[in-house]
């Protein structure tokens, strides 16, 4: 087996010990590395409901056969548990050095479990692994904690990290790693916060195995040269992510307002132009060579990295129109380790349950210094505001009641990225069928759905899109694990994903085969759903109500008048069961099941809800 | 007639303009405005007029307000 080291690294806090362990052939090729581990790992190893801030839960760190090696865009790794947030698995990437040390220490993956008695950082070197203290910087935010580290190991040190946040177990808190960089939106940071775990530090002197090493490193190191004339034509990461919220605000899909309003006025203010000219420093991710990390200063005077996810939901969406406010609720977000989308959407939120009587509170729309201090207050679970923020947006509603769920932005307890689908369908579905949540790292349809569909149509092609989508983007780019930015935002071909594949491999895969083991983490990951929620019906598939609620619709503008509606919608998402191959709850069949290699796990799901 | 003409991103810094306001005269399309600006060689577009999307052929009006930006796959 070539390409993969073929161990896992197995810690456990509880009592300080460590084992490696070897995996074969057969789990390699059926799962490739990333999320494909992850969930894999976890389905056969956590049991249903089990506390996901319990000792019982695990930490997954996994990567993929191309993680770590010269070529576009593979620093990357994927952080995976049972999701405080969701219920079920839940997961994230980030760009981080520990991608390449990890590898290059041995492993493929590491499996955390139990709970540390006292803060703990671990350290990995190579076939060693200490538990030394991290007293000193609990309590400390991620960026005081990656100093401490560097001082230690020096900033070649591959570093995950947690902040406040994390510590506090707040439900959307996040992994942090380097400048701008974090993973794990489903709260896999308040996962490392439960073990007590404060930072996982790698150090690797070995070589990472290929099949063809010599023909990896000529063809990896010259397509990022091409990659980066290629942006360089382009000029995508003038703006990076953040040009799409000029684009958003003209055809009515900015999140304004906790997703109340589809554009503003003053947008201008917060995009893509302003960005660029505010910059003071560009980070990005190891391996990389379209860095897409525009930095500003904040109002405070630091240095905070801003994308479009970060501008939407902490800018537009809680109608902050002040590019260095939003720089400021952004770096707090960074500094305590908390999800960025998530925080917005939960403040935008109480913001509207505020304003709809819901629930009495001081939080108003526009006010970025009572913002700050919220976030503050979250991340440390300060008080009963603190805590019921620290809960996410669906807990919050159901504390609330008065029908607050309708408007609480989120899917299966995850809320949703920077689209406002108040009327753009095939975007709706694909947050609606994403596989841990509204995430929108799977299927971003928006500017396919507007160029090469009519917006008002339901039918089976978007369906079709957001499938193709799933498996280039949470299946193969997941798995492998890379960044989708050179395919997506240069045009950088996807053939080039199976050759880098092959050449460490020395396997002979097509695209196909990719999106076999593509289909088979979507099924898996609906197991994990089912084994927790085996009462789910197809509701769970649905967004947001508030998006198909009339009285919201837009008064003027493109989508004047108009929302999701609700038979549609329906309609919508049996074409997407039917093209999966799911029944009429979205459950896989026993025989897709059967078909992607599953009987066993069918078997096994039986337990909690009948298959078709 | 007028035409506002806005671009998105990085079309912005070859046109070298942001928004700005025409004065058109004759049957005007959308791929009129592509071939103008010298746009779209390099990568794909999509073009909204008044917030829907057009084809590149579909003429424009009076009073339009025209957005050119590149396909993007969001943060």
């Amino acid at each position: 087996m070539k390409g993969w080291t073929g161990n896992i690294l197995r810690v456990n806090l509880t009592d300080k010990t460590y084992k490696k362990e070897s995996f074969n052939e057969e789990f390699a090729t059926n799962w490739i590395g990333g999320r494909g581990f992850a969930v894999k790992i976890l389905y056969d190893e956590l049991k249903p409901g089990i506390d996901p801030l319990g000792p019982e839960n695990k930490l997954v760190v996994a990567l993929g056969p191309i993680s770590g090696i010269p070529a576009p865009n593979t620093g990357k790794a994927v952080v995976a548990a049972k999701s405080p947030l969701t219920g079920f698995y839940g997961d994230g990437n980030l760009g981080t050095k520990a991608a390449e040390q990890l590898r290059k220490a041995g492993y493929d993956a590491m499996i955390v479990e139990g709970r540390a008695d006292k803060p703990t950082m671990l350290y990995i070197e190579d076939d060693k692994v200490e538990f030394l203290s991290a007293e000193e910087v609990w309590g400390k935010g991620t960026y005081a904690t990656n100093d401490w580290i560097y001082a230690k190991y020096g900033k070649g040190a591959g570093v995950l990290n947690i902040g406040q946040g994390g510590e506090n177990m707040v439900r959307y808190a996040v992994i942090r790693s380097m400048e701008g960089r974090a993973g794990g939106r489903p709260g896999i940071g308040a996962v490392m916060g439960s073990k007590l775990l404060k930072a996982i530090v790698v150090k690797g002197t070995k070589s990472i195995p290929q099949a063809n090493p010599e023909a990896m490193k000529a063809l990896g190191i010259g397509d990022l040269k091409k990659v980066y004339e290629m942006d360089k034509k382009s000029g995508w990461t003038k703006q990076s992510t953040n040009a799409v919220l000029a684009w958003c605000n003209e055809v009515a899909g900015l999140p304004v307002q906790n997703f109340r309003k589809t554009s503003h006025s003053e947008a201008w203010k917060i995009d893509g132009e302003r960005l660029n000219d505010a910059r003071v420093a560009t980070y990005g991710c190891p391996n990389c060579t379209m860095k897409c990390g525009i930095t500003i200063h904040d109002k405070e005077g630091h240095e905070s990295e801003l994308d479009y996810e970060n501008v939407g939901l902490l800018g537009s969406n809680l109608n902050i129109f002040e590019l260095s406010q939003v720089g400021s609720l952004n770096y707090l977000c960074d500094e305590y380790g908390l999800d960025t989308m998530s925080a917005g959407c939960v403040l935008s939120f109480y913001a509207d349950a505020i304003e709809h009587g819901a629930v009495k509170g001081d939080f108003k729309f526009g006010d970025a210094e009572r913002a700050k201090e919220l976030l503050r207050m979250a991340a440390h679970r300060e008080g009963k505001v603190g805590n019921l923020l620290a809960e996410g947006s669906l807990r919050m509603a159901k504390e609330f009641g008065h029908n607050s769920e309708a408007y609480a932005m989120q899917v299966k307890g995850l809320e949703v990225a920077a689209y406002n689908c108040k009327f753009i369908p095939g975007q709706a579905l694909s947050f609606g069928v994403a596989a841990i949540g509204a995430h929108h790292r799977e299927a971003w349809i928006i500017s396919f759905e507007l160029k090469n569909t009519t917006r008002e149509s339901f039918g089976p092609e978007k369906a079709a899109k957001v499938i193709e989508l799933q498996r280039i983007r949470g299946g193969m780019f997941e798995t492998l694990v890379a960044c989708r930015f050179p395919w997506i935002e240069e045009g950088w071909s996807l053939e080039n994903y199976p050759k880098y594949f092959n050449t460490v491999t020395g396997l002979n895969w097509t695209l196909d085969d990719m999106w076999k083991v593509a289909d088979r983490i979507y099924a898996m990951i609906k197991l994990h759903y089912i084994r927790e929620f085996p009462e789910a019906t197809r509701k769970s598939d649905y967004p947001p109500a508030v998006w198909f609620d009339k009285s919201n619709a837009d008064t003027e503008g493109p989508i004047a008048g108009k929302c999701l509606d609700i038979d549609k919608y329906d309609q919508l998402l049996q074409h997407y069961y039917d093209q999966r191959g799911y029944d009429k709850r979205g459950i896989p069949t026993k025989s897709l099941l059967g078909r992607l290699g599953l009987s066993k796990e069918a078997d096994g799901a039986e337990k909690y809800a009948k298959l078709s | 007639m007028k035409i506002t003409v806005k671009l998105i991103g990085p079309l912005i810094y070859s046109a070298g303009f942001s928004e700005k306001d025409f004065n058109l005269t004759g049957p005007v399309s959308a791929e009129d405005l592509l071939v103008r600006f010298n746009i779209g060689k390099n990568r794909p577009t999509i073009i909204t007029r008044n917030g829907k999307a057009v084809t590149p052929a579909d003429p424009l009006k009076d009073g339009d307000r025209v957005v050119i930006s590149p396909i993007y796959s969001g943060g």
